[in-house]
């Protein structure tokens, strides 16, 4: 018998890039066409976060004297938030890619080192959990070294320092994952984690609103100007590494190239350390938090063998017993799994914050009230297409491997995309009647605006949940091991480019009757054309019949025709 | 019970099911059979409608799989050879899920959960969520599922494996049983001591195409192999004894 030497690393992302090639190699002529306009698409939406950035930076440069405060107070602000988002997301990430993927019970019973095993899955777990909000970064960095005149040098040091940046931000979410499920291997464990993770997500979130980044652009928001000052001037968490590669940039920027390796250095070297200092521990803990986390949870439930509650309701609303059964097991599984209540956990805080946001604007003329609700339909309909992109757009997806189920049941697709829609719609018609009828509230909108708004508002949730069902039916992958593969996705892009032009195109249309509306109010007679009105009505049917078709109606083919396995 | 007239099956340029022709009648017992790779499991997905022909008809119990789908699959049953069951329901509501799917009247489901679960060990685990559940225990819920709605026809995919046993022979008793009753079952399976003595009649394909179908003795005499059992003529009809040399190597 000979004893071959155990597989490291480099073989384990062999497999990989193996995989990856694989996967290019066996794609059609239709979807690489497909890919690529997808990928236009994307680079299109990057070019208009360039474009915002652009106009905000170049907002502050042109403020006499502390421009360039502004600038750097805003950039560091931004790190701030993208490093506390990627270690969050790490943190998320890893739970599923070190202890819950499909590969490991092969892995783990390998001769591979557990080592490797956990540095090709933190290496998973960093790239998955940083990549796209790293990307968001690119046009923000792009914009500032346009307006600031930087150079390529600047652009340079960026990239340098990214990576290190992302890997620390992830690092210290995965550090979280291994100890506490070292110290409670057990999958209550990784639901206690799942739920603290979102709780400090919230908490994140809450604190960046809270902490009133508008001051930036408002120092009437402050006392005197020597607090604004101290404000501009004080370091943004100055033992954040975000600080660190905020200085770094800065320096480079002021061409102080001493100050910037000092502070590139303390990045990169604090990466390596924690990195390092993340295997070391790995190699001891990992593979009992792994063992633990296999047992399922025991939980003793009563066997329901009375009348389902669901299937009362549907006797009443003379709805069928399949769509009823479907939504009733869709219900047991939603409200079960932790991860599905630490998003609503988020739901929550994000509402909250929305309407402290919208009670905080400073805004004493009626009109212009009127006129920010109305806006407000276009933010409040960005915020449904973003939870559609969570919750509806993965529905069908997250049927995953027991798709059979249903498959082979009879009970028809049509019944299937009906329960998810109704799932889905029940809770975001709730969340955007919330939205919409505290931001009127709040802003004491007029009569008109208010029924426009809070009507088109109502509408616009239910065509986006319809799109989020047709296009997660569209685009089904029923073998991810975690939801996040499903949203950041092709089809998750495509969906959200397409609600969010939607809610664009909704917005230009109704723009119309609003403009009349506020002729009117100014006074001017006979501001209503009833020929523009009948116009914009007809827009809209046509709008909202396309978007709520289109999607739905290919999807449905889509899943008619599935060959996967 | 099940008609397959002229199936073929393509997925892109393989074609994995060539021209098959088949009808299994009521009460029948039929084993499929063939190496890996074969065809088997797509004729099973085709005939349960998770996939569709490329061309040809299946039709089982009297209707067409394509155009009166519905009534075909409420017709089935199927055992999946990897039994994925939803992990956040436990076995009783994955087996009222079934109840419900299928129509089964409430009144009937009361009394069959219980029994199922306790016929297949799993009365114990009845209330626990099926994320703790062996392989083994998911393949006898699973089981259990399709003998809760009775259907006419059972799609088998490598039902035993994962079973212990003593549940692997309940369930073999179980296929007899329900055989006599009418009930036509066509099961896909690697075990072939199973399909011998199961099975009134075994078909095996082979890449796609059905290379031999009949009885035990008609398939040893098509095999040419008379008083062999079923494993040498399976070996001799799929070629099975070309790797001698690579023993020698091993």
């Amino acid at each position: 018998m000979t004893c071959a030497p155990s597989p490291r690393l480099g073989l384990l992302l062999r497999r990989r890039a193996a995989c990856l090639r694989n996967s290019f190699r066996s794609l059609s002529a239709y979807e690489w066409v497909r890919n690529a306009a997808f990928s236009a698409a994307g680079v299109g939406l990057l070019l208009g976060l360039y474009w915002g950035f652009h106009r905000m930076v170049a907002y502050l440069d042109g403020v006499e004297l502390i421009g360039k405060l502004l600038i750097w107070k805003l950039t560091a602000m931004m790190l701030l938030t993208t490093f506390s988002m990627v270690a969050i997301s790490g943190l998320l990430t890893s739970l599923t890619t070190l202890y819950y993927s499909y590969d490991l019970r092969f892995l783990m019973q390998a001769p591979v080192p557990i080592r490797a095993i956990f540095l090709d899955k933190s290496l998973e777990s960093i790239f998955f959990s940083s990549w796209m909000i790293g990307l968001v970064l690119v046009p923000y960095i792009a914009a500032l070294a346009d307006v600031g005149g930087y150079g390529w040098g600047f652009y340079a040091a960026f990239f340098l320092l990214l990576g290190p940046f992302l890997a620390l931000a992830s690092s210290a979410g995965i550090a979280f994952t291994l100890v506490i499920l070292y110290c409670f291997p057990s999958s209550r464990t990784r639901d206690a984690v799942y739920i603290i993770a979102t709780f400090s997500l919230t908490l994140v979130y809450g604190l960046i609103r809270f902490a009133e980044p508008e001051k930036l652009i408002r120092p009437d928001a402050l006392h005197v100007v020597a607090d604004y000052l101290k404000f501009l001037r004080a370091p943004t968490a100055p033992y954040a590494p975000s600080w660190w590669l905020t200085k770094a940039l800065s320096s480079v920027a002021a061409g102080n190239a001493a100050a910037f390796w000092r502070h590139a250095a303390l990045l990169a070297g604090c990466a390596a350390f924690v990195y390092a200092l993340l295997v070391l521990l790995a190699g001891r803990v990992y593979f009992v938090g792994y063992s633990g986390a296999q047992e399922g949870s025991l939980r003793r439930l009563e066997p329901p063998l009375g009348p389902l509650l669901e299937g009362r309701l549907a006797g009443l609303l003379g709805a069928g017993r399949d769509l009823a059964t479907l939504f009733w097991r869709e219900r047991k599984c939603f409200f079960r799994d932790v991860k599905h209540w630490s998003q609503i956990l988020l739901i929550l805080g994000l509402i909250f914050v929305y309407l402290y946001s919208v009670k905080r604007i400073p805004l004493d003329n009626q009109d212009v009230r009127s006129v920010i609700s109305f806006l407000n339909v276009g933010v409040a309909g960005f915020v449904i297409a973003a939870l559609g992109l969570r919750f509806t757009y993965p529905a069908i997806s997250l049927e995953g491997r027991s798709w059979w189920v249903v498959g082979s049941a009879p009970v028809s697709l049509r019944t299937v995309m009906r329960q998810k829609y109704l799932f889905s719609a029940i809770p975001m018609l709730a969340v955007a009647f919330t939205l919409g009828l505290w931001t009127n509230r709040l802003l004491e909108t007029d009569a008109f605006t208010s029924w426009l708004s809070l009507s088109t508002l109502l509408l616009m949730t239910g065509v986006i949940v319809a799109m989020g069902i047709g296009y997660g039916a569209l685009f089904p992958m029923f073998n991810v091991e975690n939801i996040h593969q499903i949203e950041s996705s092709l089809g998750g892009f495509v969906y959200m480019a397409s609600s969010l032009s939607y809610v664009g195109f909704t917005i230009m249309i109704l723009s119309w009757p609003m403009q009349m509306h506020f002729k009117e109010r100014f006074g001017k007679a006979a501001a209503w054309d009833w020929r523009i009105v009948g116009l914009c009505v007809l827009a809209v049917v046509a709008l909202n019949a396309l978007a709520l078709v289109v999607p739905w109606t290919l999807g449905r083919r889509k899943l008619e025709a599935y060959e996967g396995s | 019970m099940i008609r397959i007239s002229g199936l073929v099956k393509r997925f892109g340029g393989l074609e994995a099911v060539k021209k098959l022709d088949l009808h299994v009648p009521a009460g029948e017992i039929f084993g499929f059979l063939g190496p890996n790779g074969a065809g088997k499991t797509t004729t099973v997905k085709l005939l349960c409608g998770l996939l569709k022909p490329t061309e040809g008809s299946l039709s089982v119990a009297g209707f067409d799989v394509g155009s009166r789908t519905l009534e075909a699959k409420r017709s089935l049953g199927l055992v999946p050879d990897e039994p994925f069951v939803y992990p956040k329901l436990s076995g009783a509501e994955y087996l009222r899920f079934i109840g419900e799917l299928y129509g089964v009247p409430l009144p009937e489901q009361r009394r069959r959960i219980p029994e199922l679960l306790e016929m297949f060990e799993l009365g114990r685990w009845g209330g626990e969520l099926v994320e703790s559940y062996s392989h083994g225990m998911r393949q006898k819920l699973v089981i259990a599922g399709v003998l809760l709605h009775q259907p006419k026809v059972l799609l088998l995919d490598e039902p035993m494996v994962g079973l212990d046993p003593k549940s692997a022979r309940m369930a073999k008793e179980i296929l007899l049983t329900l055989s006599k009753r009418g009930t036509t079952i066509f099961m896909c399976t690697h075990i072939l001591e199973i399909a011998e003595k199961l099975c009134h009649r075994i078909g095996i394909m082979i890449a796609g195409s059905l290379v031999a179908l009949g009885t035990l003795p008609e398939l040893r005499a098509q095999a040419s192999r008379e008083g062999s059992d079923l494993e040498d003529v399976f070996l001799s009809l799929t070629g099975g004894t070309e790797y001698a040399a690579l023993l020698k190597n091993l």
